[in-house]
């Protein structure tokens, strides 16, 4: 599996593996008005979470050819810039969430708790997708010709 | 991010050794085939390590794979 098909199943695949059982433990903390639910929901989404990028580790165990070369100095240059990037729209995002929340409930309103680990799963995701998308942008820049 | 002031001839060098083929020059230089792909394109810049060990598996000196372009540099300033 190379970077640019990891790259891929980040976006295409992450995105709803973190989102739905997100989504599905925010329904059941919402309908039965479980005081536990957001932990539940947060530890649920790490472990899916943990389980995709363990993905990569597992495939090349089973990976009949091990030698064969699929990380090396651009993929690490690429990779590097990614997380760069996605750091950046991570506190871009948290600033956002602060700010919105201060605008909307005002200096002296309160929040639920229940936002907390929603605005963390939120980061998360926005973590992995623009890592995705950043990582796509670079191969497909940097490999758009000499193909042969 | 394109690098069109370092000049390269991975492609004659690859052709002139027994039409090496991009993946076993990656194999010898121990990349993959799209970095080598990257290279020949001039759209990336390798490490130094990396050009060192590209021009080993040509058996030739490294300004022969890889020209600076001084032109590049002037019209920058």
């Amino acid at each position: 599996m190379t970077q640019k098909e990891e790259a891929w199943i980040g976006l295409f695949l992450g995105v709803p593996i973190l989102v739905i059982p997100s989504a599905v433990a925010v329904f059941i903390a919402y309908d039965k008005g479980l005081s536990f639910a957001p932990v539940l929901m947060f530890t649920g989404t790490v472990i899916w979470g943990g389980l995709l990028w363990l993905l990569p580790y597992i495939q090349r165990q089973f990976s009949k050819d091990k030698k064969k070369i699929i990380f090396d100095e651009r993929d690490r240059l690429i990779h590097k810039r990614a997380v760069m990037a996605s750091y950046v729209a991570l506190w871009i995002y948290f600033v956002a969430a602060c700010v919105i929340t201060w605008c909307i409930v005002g200096p002296n309103g309160s929040i639920s708790v229940n936002v907390m680990p929603l605005t963390l799963v939120g980061g998360l995701v926005l973590f992995n997708c623009v890592q995705s998308l950043a990582s796509f942008i670079q191969y497909r820049r940097g490999a758009e010709d000499g193909a042969r | 991010m394109a690098h069109d002031e370092l000049k390269n001839q991975i492609r004659r060098l690859r052709f002139e050794h027994g039409e090496m083929t991009q993946q076993q020059l990656a194999d010898k230089v121990s990349v993959t085939r799209q970095t080598i792909i990257a290279i020949e394109a001039g759209k990336y810049a390798p490490s130094l390590p990396l050009a060192f060990r590209i021009a080993h598996a040509f058996d030739v000196g490294i300004e022969e794979v890889f020209q600076y372009d001084n032109n590049f540099r002037a019209s920058g300033d």
